[in-house]
């Protein structure tokens, strides 16, 4: 047998993500928190799975997406949903709270990071727990941070600006929906990974809500492109 | 019955079914000194009478703070009791640190009685000589529990356990049905009533020889000063439970 030296007995390091997801945007709205993701996950700069539902139900109030690897993704999940069985376990009816799962990720993707071996994921936890929203955002360093709105990937750099104009913390969840869509159709324009079908959905008093995928609306028919007006050909 | 033939070790059952060195452990909570605690729907007392080992001693505490929303009283072996205290203390600083919030009481004493139980069941241990009263409130409500050395444990309204526990049981059977409503202050009152229940003729309440500790949904964990046990001690005298009934 030859095994190859290079990859045996040794820890690897993940130093780049191979299968990636997109960009996520969640808005806390008057009543809850909405999040939208697009259902793309490319492989380097392949659309190869296009139907991904990415949302995740951690628990009856709590939702879970991120953007980054999405076998990391898939990990997580399972890592949280393993908290939430503990209730099962200790047979206490205690489930944790939307900040409990928040500050959790927090705490192993640091450890990742300090063993140089990351989870390659910005993520986003959405819930509404005793009345109160929350929002929180954990980065690739285990960086934790909570906030009215929170992006990740490139919706952090086109997108912040369609939030500022167009949203505010006690909006309705029709409204923040719009605006989700709006920056989505901006990111499908201009992110060379984003995809035009979209998933998304909110958490209030009454629980999670996660919406079918749909399709954002795109406008490609401009006279430009279609008579090619500008085009003209060469000749020598 | 030939109890010394089936009470050496953990390992061996009896044949009426009961595990000896288990029952004795038992025995052990019940030589320590008195300790009790009761809960309201905001609050839960925990009183305790100190023993003072020789005139030359200071007196030994009973309750220790496991965090801000969590306490424990303990009867029977103060050294058993050390350990399981470091334990629940190592676990709500680590569930701290994961969640940034408090570790629920039922799933704190869960562990403690599972610990408890893994030492009946093994024949180079013994079980903890320690009866522990977990006071603690979280999300689920206000909690009191008791451990015992066999790894049970139960929620209490209110509870006593202890050297002369059941003369302070019997206070609770007569008036537990006030202490839903109770006040803070009636609360300790009627604590210290009933520790007043359990002690010798010859002895008397002081700040002294008296542990209170107090904790509440918006009250972190805090033990009563000598002072503030003076001034409850002294309105023993005029405590009337009857009179709380008239104001429902």
């Amino acid at each position: 047998m030859i095994f190859n030296s290079e990859f045996s007995g040794q820890q690897q390091h993940t130093t780049q993500p191979i299968v990636t997801g997109g960009s996520v945007i969640a808005l806390a709205y008057k009543g809850g928190v909405v999040v939208g993701a697009d259902t793309l996950c490319s492989y380097g700069s392949m659309a190869d799975f296009k139907n991904v539902e990415k949302i995740a139900q951690v628990s009856k109030n709590t939702i879970y997406v991120s953007s980054g690897e999405f076998s990391d993704f898939q990990q997580v999940v399972r890592e949280l949903a393993k908290i939430d069985r503990s209730a099962l376990q200790y047979d206490d009816g205690v489930h944790p709270s939307p900040r409990d799962y928040g500050n959790y990720l927090a705490r192993l993707s640091y450890k990742r990071r300090c063993k140089i071996n990351p989870l390659y994921l910005q993520n986003v936890i959405a819930g509404f727990h005793n009345g109160e929203r929350y929002l929180g955002l954990v980065d690739i360093y285990g960086t934790y941070l909570e906030s009215n709105f929170v992006t990740t990937g490139f919706a952090s750099y086109f997108c912040k600006a369609i939030i500022s104009n167009y949203w505010n913390e006690n909006c309705t969840l029709d409204q923040a929906k719009q605006v989700i869509r709006e920056c989505f159709k901006v990111l499908f324009c201009r992110d060379c990974r984003a995809h035009d079908v979209i998933q998304l959905a909110y958490v209030d008093e009454q629980g999670t809500h996660i919406e079918q995928p749909e399709r954002v609306e795109t406008k490609w028919d401009f006279s430009g492109f279609k008579n090619r007006a500008n085009e003209k050909l060469h000749t020598q | 019955m030939l109890k010394h033939l089936y009470d050496t070790d953990c390992v061996t059952w009896s044949p009426q079914g009961k595990l000896f060195q288990v029952e004795y452990a038992m025995e052990a909570v019940k030589q320590g000194s008195i300790c009790l605690g009761l809960k309201s729907s905001e609050n839960v007392v925990l009183c305790s009478l100190k023993r003072q080992p020789s005139e030359l001693a200071g007196y030994q505490e009973k309750q220790f703070k496991i965090d801000d929303h969590m306490a424990i009283a303990i009867a029977g072996l103060t050294a058993d009791a050390r350990v399981l205290c470091k334990y629940m203390r190592t676990e709500c600083l680590e569930y701290k640190y994961t969640y940034e919030s408090h570790h629920p009481v039922g799933r704190l004493v869960f562990k403690v009685a599972e610990k408890s139980q893994h030492k009946t069941q093994s024949g180079a241990k013994r079980p903890y000589g320690v009866g522990l009263l977990v006071a603690g409130i979280d999300p689920n409500g206000v909690h009191l529990f008791e451990t015992c050395p066999s790894g049970n444990y139960y929620e209490y309204k209110c509870q006593a356990i202890g050297s002369r526990s059941q003369a302070a049981r019997t206070y609770f059977e007569s008036w537990f049905h006030l202490f839903e409503k109770s006040t803070l202050e009636q609360l300790v009152l009627h604590g210290l009533s009933a520790i007043k229940k359990a002690i010798m003729e010859d002895e008397e309440l002081n700040e002294k020889n008296v542990e209170v500790g107090i904790l509440g949904k918006n009250l972190k964990f805090t033990h009563l000063n000598a002072q503030e046990l003076k001034d409850y001690i002294a309105k023993l005298e005029g405590f009337n439970p009857n009179s709380q009934i008239q104001q429902e």
